[in-house]
């Protein structure tokens, strides 16, 4: 991809799952490359896999000033942010009639209230220097209804008109994309679901499978890169033709 | 390079973004099929690309013609041997009202944007299927989204592609067959130029409103090349059935 070599990229839940992928993908590509998450597990076990991470930050994007002190030193060992990819999240599968109010609150603080943090803490860096692009992790469960996952879903929704909002806002000198990743292949993912359970999924996907996490970390690096520049204000879909329509229809 | 080895078939490919999609994907090792009805102007990309290391040949053809697309892919599958990309791009304007706009015009605009999507997917597909996948990538807008004055059929006919595209992403997404739309907004083309004269409009002004969008600019065919590569390439392997928008902000909501 264009123009990725010593950009400065920083990644919110970029220990494991579709953040790991994108990372390693950043790194590929040359840029320099810091991760945020807050499982301490998950961190060590990315810097032994990419050793060439310039750091792996410690915050829960749910608090301001956890989040305003990991770009504080993403900023002082990168020398500045070029490209965010806000991707942090959490999902629980419940029935909507049985979500506890403790439950939502916590979706609504990592997914939403976490994402707007980092987003800010970004855009004003970026709007300071006069360039930056920040991308967004959304999900097709933003864009079509899925059942045991209102809250998630919710907050989804939300980022998706949050970047609309923000692109209008931040045009022309920093872009703002949602990615809305389908079904993936990650360990969020295999947690809640059987075997059974995944081969059913597939069936309903034109492609006939999950995406691997590399191929949504292939839409991060392309929406970052040059190759992007007109594109700002759109959520992105990477689905195997999952919302093209109803296949469960047929 | 992201394309080595494969063959692409471009459709208006004699300018504007098929012109600067032909040249990027040659860039990238594809080789290319051009295919327009403006002979003189096909035949140079071609020749351009030939000259500077690449494989292209041109085909004249009128892609609303069902036997016109069957020759042009007997005629890609023989030289290049199989198509491994294809790029419905081309189109035309009509800016008009219902009131205003002839039944030719609507039959034209219909046929070149939508129905040569068929008539010339129909003969790639299967060619596709035997070799086990490959990748469609039409031509929409972002008035196959969204409505715009004086666009009726346009507008029509663009928001057909957009759903003929996700229609086509079911069906042959179990064989391995991407179908994706790329949704430009205004881009400097020569249609763009045309749109203005039909409205009767001078071309500054008319350039100038169309650069009121969040970007602040109106997009570059190669801007659209970009996008068509990536939805041609390895990049988008799990992408099918999305209308991929590039139209600097425009119509992420109002200014």
């Amino acid at each position: 991809m264009r123009g990725l070599k010593s950009k400065r990229v920083l990644i919110t839940g970029g220990a494991s799952g579709i953040g790991a992928a994108t990372a390693a993908r950043f790194l590929e590509e040359g840029s320099a490359v810091c991760i945020l998450d807050r499982d301490a597990e998950a961190r060590q076990k990315i810097q032994r896999a990419l050793p060439g991470l310039a750091a792996a930050l410690d915050a829960d994007v749910s608090v301001l000033k956890q989040v305003q002190a990991a770009f504080a030193d993403a900023i002082r060992l990168m020398g500045g942010i070029d490209v965010l990819v806000n991707n942090a999240g959490i999902s629980i599968r419940h029935n909507f009639l049985d979500i506890t109010p403790e439950e939502w609150d916590k979706v609504i603080a990592v997914n939403l209230t976490g994402v707007f943090y980092v987003a800010q803490t970004a855009a004003r860096h970026m709007m300071e220097r006069g360039s930056g692009v920040i991308l967004q992790t959304a999900s097709t469960n933003g864009v079509m209804g899925y059942p045991f996952y209102a809250d998630y879903n919710a907050t989804k929704a939300g980022v998706i008109e949050l970047t609309k909002s923000m692109a209008l806002e931040l045009a022309p000198n920093v872009r703002v994309c949602a990615v809305a990743p389908g079904y993936v292949l990650t360990p969020m993912q295999r947690a809640e679901y059987t075997d059974a359970m995944l081969e059913e999924v597939n069936r309903k996907i034109p492609l006939r499978r999950h995406a691997q996490p590399e191929e949504i970390a292939a839409l991060f690096a392309f929406l970052a890169s040059d190759d992007a520049q007109n594109m700002t204000g759109h959520v992105y879909t990477c689905d195997g033709g999952e919302t093209a329509g109803g296949l469960a229809s047929r | 390079m992201q394309l080595s080895g494969k063959v692409a078939l471009i459709t208006g490919g004699a300018s504007g973004i098929g012109r600067a999609t032909a040249r990027l994907f040659a860039r990238e090792g594809a080789a290319i099929v051009l295919a327009d009805v403006n002979v003189d102007a096909g035949k140079r990309v071609a020749d351009e690309i030939a000259q500077s290391g690449g494989r292209a040949f041109f085909e004249p053809a009128d892609v609303t013609r069902a036997a016109d697309c069957r020759q042009l892919v007997e005629r890609a599958v023989r030289e290049f041997g199989r198509i491994d990309i294809l790029f419905n791009n081309a189109g035309i304007i009509r800016r008009a009202t219902v009131l205003d706009l002839s039944e030719d015009d609507w039959d034209r605009v219909m046929a070149v944007n939508v129905k040569a999507i068929y008539l010339l997917s129909r003969e790639v597909i299967p060619h596709m299927q035997k070799a086990g996948g490959g990748t469609i990538v039409n031509t929409a807008s972002g008035w196959g989204l969204a409505g715009g004055a004086k666009a009726a059929v346009y507008c029509a006919s663009k928001g057909a592609v957009v759903l003929l595209t996700k229609a086509m992403a079911i069906d042959h997404g179990p064989q391995n067959i991407r179908v994706n739309c790329i949704c430009p907004g205004d881009t400097d083309t020569g249609m763009l130029r045309e749109e203005a004269r039909q409205l009767g409009d001078e071309n500054s002004r008319f350039l100038a409103e169309s650069a009121k969008r969040p970007l602040g600019r109106i997009g570059t065919p190669e801007e659209i090349a970009r996008a068509a590569l990536y939805l041609a390439s390895d990049a988008s392997s799990f992408v099918t059935g999305t209308a991929l928008v590039v139209d600097g902000g425009g119509l992420a909501g109002s200014l």
